[in-house]
């Protein structure tokens, strides 16, 4: 009887020790909350992905240079891609797709432990401020009105700007997370979208 | 001669005995008394483990459940958000050409072109055909009547997302703004109620649409749009 006792209590201790370093070993990496900087990220650069691709796919329609639209294609169907991610690690992490405050808020105060703070890089921005890099409507107008050469050449200047813009959000998630799903992919996205730029500066430079 | 008479060997072996089984019965005592002893202190000691052993344990899981974060009280894409007066309805998905009679005003869901309406900011009414096709998409259609203000309706713009909204006037709206989402609507009275955030919230671009992350550029544009 006794050892039918000491076995039960056993077994509810090994149960609620195990319970417990579950729960704590979540404590390594906690799930973003709804004002992460990780949220924040995802969100704001979704739009801004969605904004290459859309750009991409305007200018692949105005010519038929195939190293724009070969350029065209990867940068569309690339950042389509990442923007699917980001929204899915929203959802895994329970959170909406909304905001509940204004864009690039999460980028607006300096990162914790930064003490001289550089005015640019992975730097602070306005909230409310467009995304460092969107290209506005009458840009995007401007694009979709061009053709030929023209067109290749307002896409390329619009995109090395874009991808600027991509490298400074990249750039400033990488000093506020050491997140492991965020970090790899904004560490790429700085890297890939460098090597992108210089491609383009020389795309650009044969069209000037 | 008066000698102590000397003891018969047999009371001396009867006395030896006796002290014998006297001497025994003190060690056994002895060792009886010994054995409790130790036998109490090792109840003590068992029992001064188990309260500790216990004291861990439940300070364990006192520190696992106060520690982790707590969890959150919205599902993405769940009726997680309880927002009084969301209406829903049951549309089907289907692509057509032509004018479709909607059920609802303004639709939700049902038949549709195969165009998409470009989200972005309208200032004249956009055809419902293309708009039902961007809520498919997870775009929010937010409607106004066209007699609202001016200074309420760029208060509403103001909160509004950059992408996936279609802000435009509505003719014959049932209410002075409808917002509206594949198969969900809600309609308030004024420009300050705070269900407007909170539908954006949940409803702006959700999981159960039917083309979660499908585009909402690069299709048509309607007259007026602004933005």
């Amino acid at each position: 009887m006794s050892v039918l006792i000491a076995a039960s209590v056993a077994l509810v201790v090994v149960a609620v020790v195990a319970f417990s370093i579950g729960r704590l070993s979540t404590l390594a990496e906690p799930t973003p909350t709804d004002a992460s900087a990780e949220a924040g990220f995802s969100r704001d650069m979704q739009v801004h992905h969605l904004q290459g691709a859309e750009l991409a796919m305007i200018v692949r329609d105005e010519t038929d240079d195939p190293a724009i639209r070969l350029l065209a294609y990867d940068i569309a169907q690339t950042q389509s891609q990442q923007a699917g991610q980001l929204y899915g690690w929203l959802r895994s992490w329970g959170l909406p797709q909304a905001a509940s405050e204004p864009s690039m808020t999460w980028m607006a105060s300096a990162p914790a432990g930064a003490a001289d703070h550089e005015e640019h890089d992975g730097g602070t921005h306005e909230p409310g401020q467009p995304m460092p890099g969107l290209a506005t409507p009458e840009q995007i107008a401007e694009l979709q009105a061009a053709t030929g050469v023209d067109a290749e050449r307002i896409f390329l200047e619009l995109m090395i700007a874009h991808h600027r813009g991509a490298i400074e959000m990249a750039d400033a998630v990488l000093e506020r997370s050491t997140n492991t799903l965020v970090t790899p992919f904004a560490t790429s996205v700085v890297k890939s979208q460098n090597a992108e730029i210089a491609l383009m500066e020389d795309l650009l430079a044969d069209r000037s | 001669m008066s000698a102590t008479p000397p003891v018969p060997p047999k009371i001396k072996q009867a006395a030896r005995l006796k002290q014998e089984r006297a001497e025994e019965r003190a060690r056994k005592l002895e060792e009886h008394r010994r054995r409790e002893a130790r036998a109490k202190r090792n109840r003590r000691i068992g029992i001064w483990s188990a309260v500790a052993g216990g004291v861990v344990v439940v300070a364990l899981i006192v520190t696992a459940i106060v520690l982790t974060p707590q969890p959150r009280t919205y599902a993405a894409g769940g009726d997680g958000a309880k927002i009084e007066g969301v209406a829903t309805f049951d549309n089907q998905s289907e692509h057509v050409q032509g004018v479709v009679d909607y059920e609802q005003t303004p639709p939700v869901g049902g038949a549709h072109n195969p165009a998409w309406l470009n989200c972005g900011v309208y200032s004249e009414p956009v055809p419902n055909e293309n708009a039902v096709h961007s809520l498919e998409h997870g775009a929010l259609w937010i409607t106004y009547d066209p007699s609202l203000s001016e200074s309420d309706v760029t208060e509403l713009r103001a909160k509004l997302p950059s992408t996936y909204v279609i802000l435009s006037p509505f003719e014959d709206l049932p209410a002075p703004i409808v917002l509206s989402g594949w198969n969900t609507q809600l309609s308030v009275d004024d420009v300050d109620d705070p269900r407007i955030e909170s539908y954006i919230e949940e409803y702006w671009q959700s999981g159960d649409v039917p083309e979660p992350g499908a585009p909402c550029t690069g299709a048509v544009d309607a007259p007026g749009k602004v933005s």
